[in-house]
């Protein structure tokens, strides 16, 4: 390219914010955030293969108090993610591009992220 | 890689690695409670290994094209992007192969 001093999409400071937008861009935070969920779930298979007591350490940073912000923080991405996907993969085949089924679909996603959060950890606690 | 290739298989790689990786994700919220004892059954099944193999190969790869999609948007200067798309591509191999090596001879 010439002239690469031309303004370059996405302009995500200039546009108003809408559902659609929002969710994109979290769609792409969360999906980072899930890589670093991976690395975290490298960390509990590599100090297990390592040494009880490196096991041992690895529970005791992830059962502290920021420990479980950030597990929980983990829940939250990977099924908002997941959701937020199965939303990228219809509009993949042709569904649900109306600007009223887009914004549905959104809320959608965020409401049953948050759901699904809560029922991962009472089940994953055995709490239910 | 050719772009709609590329396109098709970070589809196919989502839908693999979404059950998978609650799945795993799952295990770990399960069996943080419990000591090391409690979580030899998991590591040491031999269908669960096969899992997490598939399950850090198939979400590294994922993570690599999506990464050096957000690479393409953001990143303008060409030099930094071949760095990141080469770091990143460095940790998405290594990760999985360390996996590898674990669960055939550590574990």
């Amino acid at each position: 390219m010439k002239d690469n001093q031309n303004p370059i999409s996405p302009h995500l400071q200039i546009y108003r914010w809408h559902i659609s937008s929002l969710l994109s861009i979290t769609h792409r935070i969360a999906g980072v955030v899930n890589l670093l969920a991976l690395i975290l779930m490298f960390f509990w298979l590599l100090t297990f293969s390592l040494s009880e007591s490196s096991y041992e350490l690895f529970l005791l940073a992830i059962n502290s108090f920021f420990g479980k912000f950030i597990l929980i923080g983990f829940t939250w991405s990977m099924s908002f993610h997941i959701f937020s996907g199965i939303r990228h993969l219809a509009w993949d085949m042709g569904y649900g591009f109306e600007i009223k089924t887009a914004n549905i679909s959104g809320i959608l996603v965020i409401l049953s992220s948050l759901v699904t959060t809560i029922i991962f950890w009472l089940l994953g606690r055995g709490l239910i | 890689m050719n772009e709609t290739r590329k396109w098709m298989l970070h589809r196919v790689s989502a839908i693999i690695v979404a059950p998978l990786f609650v799945w795993y994700y799952f295990s770990l919220i399960s069996l943080s409670e419990k000591n090391y004892q409690g979580a030899i059954y998991f590591f040491e099944n031999p269908l669960f290994k096969i899992l997490t193999i598939a399950l850090f190969f198939i979400g590294f790869f994922h993570a690599k094209i999506s990464l050096s999609e957000i690479f393409e948007d953001y990143i303008h200067n060409k030099k930094i992007k071949d760095a990141a798309n080469l770091l990143s591509l460095l940790l998405c191999i290594i990760i999985p192969i360390i996996t590898l090596i674990l669960l055939i001879y550590k574990i």
